[in-house]
């Protein structure tokens, strides 16, 4: 299992296109992912799930479980990070 | 003017809500395959959007596509359908709970996403009962549609041509539903507010998009306005149709020819009606978007072999496949980069992936053999780039003789798209059999003004001086080598551009084929 905590960039938080671009890359990892925030954990494979859990600047945690667990980790915390364009 | 069409909007109701235990795998079935069906629409649509310049809109369709195959969503229907839930309402009651939880959440911008997932699953459950969802199957006969709002998945559910213009309470000039009635090329009325709801009995209406203001039950004097206006309209349209066939040419007699840019083979047809004199620029992505692996050589040869015949001695030019960092292609190992449209994209990764090109290479040179087919390489910045493509083209060549597979012939251009490939353009005109400017990454990288950024829109454009000059560079050096120099990107069709690029020395232009007719006839006018 890997984890990671980092915090929400995009200027309105999960959502719409950030949120899709984010499970489609979620997508391409064979390993179990989610979000969580709080004591809420949700897949990060479900647009549906992540929109609206969290808003710029708030902390979530990503967790991973499975073969590639480490990269998905790694790639999905610097996804969510980012500033959105 | 036109009869009022009021869609019936709000969600569908399902035919019936439970199902009996043998129903129960025919029905995961057809829910699945309604998804599916759901999701191919929505993306094409988003293509659509896309290609026409509409980032932000085509961004929507793709969170829409999302959802459609949303695991959670699909376990919850699933789920369901198992308990002798019928599908259609099953997807229904479960895109309703997550409306519910997104209406509840305090923030005006998660409420609206409710609206999406109803808009979502509202489709998929009138698609497994076969209809669309927005009662726009009642349209028979061409109508000015009156809604209070009009989503993007709904105009484009309107059957071709039944449209005549658009009158929402909702909305402003850049909504959705202005750019979709533009890109239909119908007036739009937007923003009208409550007066919309004393409208909604009206028989007839008349719209005057260029005023934006409309009519209900015009009397006769504005009825026969509007007659006037829109005989003249139509005879703009007419007169524009008379260029659809000619072969343009200057009034000094210079041959321009005029082709289509095209993203898909199934919009071949649709182009040579607009009087396409061949393809431009053939975008080869959509064969590798939306999809778990890459397509094999036979399924990229079918491909290109359709588009080749179909234009049968016309050129068509087949662009290698141009994507970078900001699409993740299954099996390439893609580093996430802080500037894909800067990274390793076009030519660049083909060439460091020879079984991501190769196969592409042999597709088109196979396919060649029904049609006249050519290549070019994207985001060429030198020579180098440019030998070693040809080379794989040759290498490919000789595999498929030594096969004994049937192959025609293939000549290989270069896109000219980044300032380098512009200012080495004498040196690559001599490797080159045609060269193709790509305006808008030109411009992009020559004014170093990213295409989709709003503020920057004084920059994106090619009617700059430093611009014009890179295009007037290229096309010396084509002229010096005796190869011919297209432009492929939005200036092409843009009745003001084309007298500057025509006056550079470009002999090719290569658009969006709804712009060929007005493109031949400015030609034709100089």
């Amino acid at each position: 299992m890997a984890e990671r905590e980092t915090t929400v960039g995009p200027e309105e938080g999960i959502h719409g296109r950030p949120a899709a671009q984010f499970v489609k890359a979620a997508k391409g990892f064979s390993s179990q992912v989610v979000i969580v925030k709080g004591d809420r954990e949700v897949n990060a494979k479900s647009v549906l799930k992540i929109t609206g859990l969290a808003r710029k600047g708030e902390k979530v945690t990503i967790r991973a479980e499975g073969e590639d667990a480490e990269q998905a980790v790694e790639a999905l915390a610097e996804l969510i990070s980012a500033d959105e364009r | 003017m036109g009869p009022a069409f009021v869609p019936t909007t709000g969600r569908p109701e399902p035919e019936r809500d439970r199902i009996n235990e043998d129903e129960v795998e025919p029905g995961l079935r057809r829910f699945k395959d309604a998804a599916e069906v759901v999701a191919g629409k929505l993306s094409e649509t988003g293509d659509e959007l896309r290609e026409s310049g509409n980032e932000e809109e085509a961004g929507i369709f793709e969170f829409h596509v999302e959802m459609t195959e949303d695991p959670e969503l699909v376990s919850a229907v699933e789920e369901r359908i198992r308990e002798l839930e019928s599908p259609e309402a099953a997807v229904l009651a479960v895109g309703e709970e997550y409306a519910a939880e997104f209406a509840a959440m305090d923030d005006e911008y998660m409420a609206a996403r409710a609206d999406d997932v109803r808009d979502v699953t509202g489709q998929i459950s009138a698609e497994l009962m076969g209809r669309g969802a927005s009662g726009f199957e009642a349209l028979k006969t061409p109508s000015v549609v009156l809604a209070r709002s009009l989503a993007p998945s709904e105009t484009a559910r309107i059957p071709k041509g039944m449209a005549l213009g658009f009158v929402t309470a909702e909305g402003s000039r850049t909504s959705h539903v202005s750019i979709m009635a533009r890109s239909m090329g119908i007036p739009a009325v937007v923003g009208v507010g409550e007066a919309l709801e004393d409208a909604l009995d009206a028989k007839k209406v008349a719209i005057d998009g260029g005023e934006g203001s409309a009519i209900t039950d015009p009397d006769n004097d504005t009825v026969a306005r509007f007659e006037r206006m829109s005989t003249a309209l139509a005879e703009e349209q007419a007169a524009l149709d008379e260029y659809r066939h000619v072969e343009a040419r200057t009034s000094e007699g210079r041959r321009i020819e005029v082709a289509a840019n095209l993203g898909s083979a199934s919009e071949a047809e649709d182009a040579l009606a607009w009087g396409a004199e061949g393809v431009g620029l053939f975008r080869t992505e959509f064969l590798f978007m939306e999809r778990d692996d890459l397509p094999s050589e036979d399924e990229q040869c079918i491909a290109y072999s359709a588009v080749a015949s179909a234009f049968g001695e016309k050129p068509v030019i087949i662009r290698t496949l141009d994507v970078g960092g900001d699409k993740n292609l299954p099996g390439v190992d893609q580093a996430r980069e802080e500037n894909p449209f800067l990274g390793w994209r076009g030519i660049r990764m083909s060439l460091d992936t020879p079984d991501l090109f190769k196969p592409q290479l042999r597709a088109i040179l196979r396919a060649a053999a029904d049609g006249n087919l050519k290549v070019m390489f994207p985001m060429v910045a030198d020579v180098g780039e440019l030998e070693a493509a040809k080379a794989m083209l040759q290498e490919s060549r000789a595999e498929l003789e030594t096969e004994g597979a049937e192959t025609g012939e293939v000549e290989a251009g270069v896109m000219i798209e980044t300032p380098a490939a512009a200012l080495c353009a004498a040196e690559l005109a001599k490797e080159s059999a045609f060269f193709s400017i790509g305006t808008n990454d030109l411009v992009q990288y020559t004014l170093a003004a990213d295409r989709g950024n709003e503020r920057l829109r004084r920059l994106q454009n090619a009617d700059h001086p430093a611009v014009l000059a890179l295009i007037r560079q290229t096309c010396e050096a084509a002229d010096a080598a005796g190869i011919p120099a297209g432009v492929c990107g939005e200036a092409a069709g843009e009745p003001e551009m084309i007298p500057k690029l025509i006056a550079l020395g470009v002999t090719e232009l290569s658009m969006g084929a709804p712009a060929i007719p007005r493109a031949k006839k400015v030609v034709s006018e100089l």
